[in-house]
């Protein structure tokens, strides 16, 4: 989140699209209704479903999963096109006066650059025009016809209300309606806050939503406001931590992955150190050398010295243009490109896409380990068959499956200290409830253990790691079992010499005299104290910020971006709720997203960004500049507005596909608010709350099917099956896209073959395609047939 | 002597049946008391306790039930009403109070007896019905319940009521009714003064 | 002595459940897997380990589809229908705080008061035999604590106070709603119980139906007649007969033998 729950409060307009708060984010949902109760907010609701959340709706759109994108570039039409944007933000915060360079254009569904051959774009036709120092040439009167302002506006030109509602299958008053609510927050004193979650992550072009979604928000004005920003309700109570970390395809602090084509350090810290692109820009990103030694330092300690690049030839690095992101790995293992996995936290034969082909992967590894409070459908892949032979008649006999599995009981999260990173990226400390039972073990302990006997391993043996195990700094009071608050202090980072803990990244180094394990997170444990375990409720500024209740990332600031809530002059857009105020010397309020004693004029309000302003235009996504509608993968219609390039060609598709002759219905997935991923079917209270797998079914294809409620149906896909009762609803309405009427079927996700109670895994249907950008699977809007079986 | 001589009126098989009606009703009516008041409570606990009392109460009706499903087999034939009889109830009041002048004779059981049985008979039906409904509230229709809690104590008043009366006849009221009940005989004069056409009957027999 | 009392605010109620694995949690009820419905409801109904369900009411009028989400559990009534049906002194105690609540040593299982509730809310245990419904965590109450639901609930739908302030909460809930456009909001409590204490704040009053409350509710016209009239009349036959019997003796004697044999 840009923003924050706590902060959603402050909202006059609330649009929730691709989640379902009330639904999956119970507790969180409590400041939309706090909005609408106090700054008596408007609620709209955009999804295929009629959910929970839809039920306190002010607006409710029903659209086909895979359309937001259509839906997003609708109200940047409409906003442009009915002067509803806030013109003096997106003149003064935004890249809308940045001129592009000649070359640059759209056409029939592909953006200038595409190599039809490496199916990949040429980004250079998306670049500014540059003066002759390198700094981008403006237009401020915005009138330019190579402005960012007027491209986007020729851009999305095609996005009418007729078009928007024949793309996503809803009424163009419903369109119109929603968007006349959503544009009040163009007012200087309104804001409207966006929450999305997994509903825009998970498709084809997911990145790219969410680019629209910022775009939407920036042409409200509503970046960096209270109660405004893009904020993403994370899933899991520590997805966003995991993030923060590097879970795979980043370092800590999202650093990039070193690279075979950065051979040093000076040329990784050269590539990803960003130029300025405007004069008043302070480019943050310049502070990269500072972040990476920092953290090479606190994983090689005394070993990382100037002379050695700090231990940069240590990393393991990848190909210049390898894609370690989870799909790549799983399609690599499937072709048995793999020896081995560690799976910790997660289980991928449930929550893979493919389920069939998440099994076949598992199964040409010579070795799996599992890290897992229960036995998961992945520690139990082998057992396919005997489990649920009905859906995987092809994988292999569990005699004939040659993978070890090592399953290592864990501690479960009441079992553990340390933070939790929530949506908010508030890092909340925590303390262990009870003891693991049995012979389980906490997470770091069991790291620690691996680590250690690995090491010993490769120094008695020799292997390729044995340098750099040999220099990993491991120097904490109990090696076997590190205590989280050591961890924590050495994330938050150091003084090598003095040892002080650091007060922010601020004090950072690129000369080896400070060790920070994320310099995000700097700032968390200082010589103060665990900032994490706060729990202060006062709230000076009334905007419900509670700068003393834990620690939040960057620099405890709570709301991203806000020095956008004020004019290039420091004048608050709204007197009655700016985050921080100007004295003339310092800046007082939140943490300001600023120089803390910078005057107001002296920089652009976007720190992090080599344009010192918000990007409409970028050109950092696979796909293009600006966000375009493409159908998913599969889809029951071409599309609209180019049906040569339906899809998304930069998109990645590893899976077999079906049509929609033979499969004419979308597949949702989603979860209830009664579960926890695939974990609580083994838990008592939420096994009873929804206790069998079912299947949603639209009521009047349940009509012409002669579906009832709790007759059995079949649904499939060109992957493969599940079967479950039918739930006969009027809650996912038919809807008529571009003339034809699409159903869409519900599928909610939790059940597998083990626990307390079972059924099919939805992902048997889902199919292994992915964000170009991003690598999450399109586990949204996917074909499916369904039939009555009995 | 006349008083040796004897009459028998019941068998053993009838005072055996009467009995065991006798004591079930008995069970169940007070054992139901204790479940109509509060002030009647205290009755549960001489019966064993409220849950013991829930628990055997309808098992004591059903006893009672079945035992006057015997009698019934055993006696209706006996208790149609005839026309002596009818004219008989129209007298009753001149029967209660001993001035019996004008009413018909009766036979072995006269028409306030045969009343009895049928108003017993029918109580009973009703209270087996509703108790049953009452018994597992959980599996019946809120509308059965809601008719059974009404017609149950109706229908335990009305035979209450018939019961008490029954009672006092068979004791206090009417001398030598009681032995009949318990040793089976009568004297001919107890026979001639309250059931002559049946002391005749049996006499020409 | 002021009375206390939950409020239900059905707008904000978002169906979560959460209350219910509270409520089961607290008072230690065991957790049971259920069937496939066709709905999303835990339960189709309330049950003897279950006392708190969230209905989940899905219907169409004038072309608008609603999902009604509402909590049901005991009412905690004014004039509780299972009191006046219950037949075991103690089984039912009406507390000075307004909470009916259940004291299962009395209870004998008769299930009088599962009839005697207007809104069928008390549940007979199969196996222990005894009656079992929302106590309005009376053990909570008693120490100053909310209810667990309410303390559990995430969007404030539930809120606990004295029933004085949380009928005015309603009010003014119910003007906030109106203001805002939702004509038909209004508070729920029927009179019918003499009021009740748990409170709804319904968007529209006119159909509790919709939420699957009864509109009238009262204590069923059988059970006041069974309590009063009949017991009346029971009363009366019982006391007139044994005292008529007497009389009749004292007045006319037993019945002479006046004919002699032949």
């Amino acid at each position: 989140m840009t923003n924050g729950w706590t902060d959603v409060a402050n909202a006059d307009v609330v649009l929730v699209m691709g989640g379902n708060p009330a639904e999956n984010h119970p507790v969180g949902f409590r400041f939309v209704m706090e909005a609408r109760r106090k700054r008596k907010a408007k609620l709209v609701v955009v999804d295929p479903r009629f959910n929970r959340t839809a039920t306190v709706a002010d607006c409710f759109v029903p659209i086909r999963a895979g359309s937001d994108i259509a839906f997003l570039g609708g109200l940047i039409h409409y906003a442009l096109s009915n002067d509803k944007f806030q013109a003096e933000y997106v003149r003064q915060h935004t890249n809308a006066a940045f001129l592009v360079k000649e070359g640059y254009g759209f056409e029939d569904g592909h953006f200038s650059g595409w190599d039809a051959e490496a199916k990949r774009y040429d980004k250079s036709t998306w670049a500014y025009e540059v003066d002759g120092q390198g700094y981008a040439k403006v237009d401020p009167s915005l009138e330019h016809p190579r402005s960012v302002f007027q491209l986007m506006r020729k851009h999305y030109a095609r996005y009418t209300p007729e078009v928007v509602a024949a793309i996503c299958g809803c009424t163009k008053e419903d369109f119109l309606k929603a968007a006349e609510m959503v544009t009040v927050a163009a007012a200087n004193d309104k804001s409207g806050t966006v929450l999305y979650a997994l509903g825009w992550t998970q498709h084809s072009h997911s990145v790219q939503l969410i680019h629209a979604a910022a775009v939407v928000q920036l042409l409200m004005g509503n970046i960096g406001m209270p109660g405004g920003g893009v904020n993403a309700q994370r899933g899991h109570a520590n997805i966003q931590g995991s993030t923060d970390m590097g879970a795979w395809n980043m370092l800590p602090g999202y650093l990039k992955l070193p690279r075979a084509n950065w051979a040093t350090l000076d040329e990784y810290v050269k590539a990803n150190t960003p130029k300025p692109l405007r004069p008043d820009s302070l480019n943050y990103w310049s502070n990269t050398s500072k972040f990476m030694v920092s953290l090479l330092k606190a994983y090689y300690g005394e070993k990382a010295t100037a002379a050695n690049g700090y231990g940069y030839n240590w990393l393991p690095k990848a190909g210049e243009n390898d894609n370690h992101s989870w799909g790549f790995l799983f399609d690599r293992m499937h072709r048995g490109g793999m020896e081995g996995l560690i799976s910790f936290g997660m289980n991928p034969v449930a929550n893979g896409p493919n389920t069939e082909k998440m099994i076949g992967a598992l199964s040409k590894l010579k070795w799996l380990i599992v890290a897992e409070n229960f036995e998961t459908e992945t520690a139990a892949f082998w057992r396919a068959r005997e489990l649920a032979d009905e859906y995987y008649p092809d994988s292999g006999e569990a005699s004939k499956i040659q993978t070890e599995v090592f399953l290592l009981p864990a501690a479960c999260f009441a079992e553990k200290d340390g933070a939790f990173v929530n949506s908010s990226r508030w890092l909340q400390w925590k303390e262990a409830a009870v003891d693991p039972p049995g012979e389980a073990l906490r997470d770091q302990e069991i790291i620690a253990r691996l680590f250690l006997k690995i090491r010993e391993l490769n120094e008695k043996e020799g292997g390729a790691g044995a340098e750099p195990l040999r220099n990993m700094s491991w120097n904490y009071a109990n090696p076997l079992s590190p205590s989280l608050v050591e961890v924590a202090r050495e994330v938050n980072g150091r003084e090598t010499g003095t040892l002080r803990q650091l007060n922010g990244f601020g004090e950072l180094k690129d000369d080896g005299s400070t060790v920070c394990g994320n310099w995000l997170y700097s700032g968390s444990y200082t010589e103060a104290g665990n900032m994490m375990a706060r729990r202060g409720q006062d709230d000076p500024t009334g905007l419900g910020l509670y700068p003393n209740y834990s620690w939040s990332w960057p620099a405890n600031r709570r709301v991203l971006y806000n020095r956008a809530s004020l004019d290039h002059e420091g004048k608050p857009w709204d007197a009655t709720r700016a985050p921080i105020r100007w004295n003339g010397t310092r800046w007082s309020g939140d943490a300001a997203d600023y120089k803390a004693d910078a005057a107001p004029q002296a920089h652009g309000a976007f720190l992090m960004l080599p344009e010192g302003v918000a990007k409409l235009f970028t050109p950092d996504f696979a796909e293009g500049p600006f966000p375009e509608h493409y159908e998913p993968a599969e889809s029951p219609v071409e599309n609209a507005l180019h049906p040569k390039v339906s899809f998304n060609p930069a998109a990645f598709v590893m899976d077999k596909l079906g049509a929609a002759a033979e499969f004419p219905y979308v597949g949702l997935t989603y979860r209830l608010t009664e579960h926890f991923h695939y974990w609580t079917k083994h838990i008592a209270s939420s096994s009873e709350l929804q206790s069998r797998f079912f299947v949603e079914v639209p009521h009047d294809l349940a009509v012409e099917k002669k579906i009832a409620s709790g007759d059995m149906v079949r649904v499939s896909s060109a992957r493969g099956k599940v079967e479950g009762p039918a739930l006969v609803t009027k809650r996912i309405p038919g809807l008529k896209v571009s003339g034809k009427t699409v159903y869409q079927i519900g599928l909610p996700i939790h059940w597998g073959w083990l626990g307390k109670v079972t059924g099919p895994l939805i992902n048997n249907l889902t199919a292994s395609v992915f964000d170009p950008n991003s690598g999450t699977p399109e586990y949204k809007g996917f074909l499916v047939n369904l039939e009555k079986i009995s | 002597m006349q008083s040796e001589r004897r009459m028998a009126r019941f068998d053993l098989y009838e005072r055996t049946v009467h009995w065991l009606a006798a004591l079930s009703y008995l069970y169940a009516a007070l054992t139901g008391l204790a479940l109509w008041s509060h002030k009647l409570y205290w009755l549960a606990w001489v019966f064993g306790g409220g849950v013991t009392v829930r628990g055997l109460h309808p098992w004591g009706g059903t006893i009672f039930a079945v035992v006057l499903a015997v009698m019934f087999r055993k006696w209706a034939g006996q208790m149609k009403l005839d026309t002596d009889d009818r004219e008989w109830l129209r007298k009753a009041h001149k029967y209660a109070v001993h001035e019996e002048e004008g009413v018909p004779e009766s036979g072995r059981f006269n028409a306030g007896q045969k009343m009895l049985f049928w108003s017993q008979a029918l109580a009973t039906v009703l209270l087996f019905a509703t108790g049953l409904v009452l018994w597992w509230p959980e599996v019946m229709p809120r509308t059965l319940r809601l008719a059974a809690v009404l017609i149950h104590p109706l229908a335990a008043i009305g035979s209450i009521g018939g019961i008490i009366i029954h009672i006092y006849m068979g004791t206090a009221a009417v001398p030598g009714a009681l032995r009949s009940m318990v040793q089976g005989w009568v004297t001919p004069s107890w026979a001639a003064s309250h059931h002559r056409k049946w002391y005749r009957e049996s006499s020409e027999r | 002595m002021h009375t206390v009392a939950k409020l239900i605010d059905t707008t904000l109620c978002i169906g979560c459940k959460a209350c219910e694995v509270a409520c089961q949690t607290w008072n230690d009820q065991e957790f049971t897997l259920g069937t496939f419905d066709g709905s999303y409801q835990t339960l189709p109904d309330l049950a003897p380990n279950f006392w708190n369900l969230i209905k989940f009411n899905e219907f169409e009028r004038g072309g608008k589809l609603s999902w009604l989400m509402s909590k049901y559990q005991c009412m905690h009534c004014v004039d509780p229908g299972c009191l006046r049906a219950c037949p075991a002194p103690g089984a039912i105690v009406h507390l000075k705080n307004g909470i009916v609540d259940f004291n299962h040593d009395n209870c004998i299982g008769c299930g009088y008061c599962i009839t005697g509730c207007p809104f069928d809310v008390p549940r007979l245990s199969p196996t222990t035999k005894k009656v079992y419904k929302c106590s309005l965590c009376s053990d909570r109450t008693a120490v100053g604590l909310e209810p667990a639901c309410i303390k559990t609930c995430p969007t404030n739908c539930l809120t606990f106070g004295t029933r004085e302030d949380l009928l005015e909460k309603a009010q003014s809930r119910t003007a906030e709603l109106q203001a805002d456009g939702v004509a038909a909001a209004g508070v729920y409590n029927p009179a019918g119980v003499g009021g009740t204490h748990v409170l709804y704040v319904l968007a529209n009053a006119a159909r509790p139906e919709d939420y699957g409350l009864p509109r009238d509710p009262s204590v069923p016209l059988a059970v006041r007649l069974w309590k009063g009239p009949v017991k009346w009349l029971g009363s009366l036959v019982v006391a007139g007969g044994i005292l008529g019997a007497f009389f009749h003796y004292v007045r006319y004697g037993p019945k002479k033998e006046h004919a002699d044999a032949e």
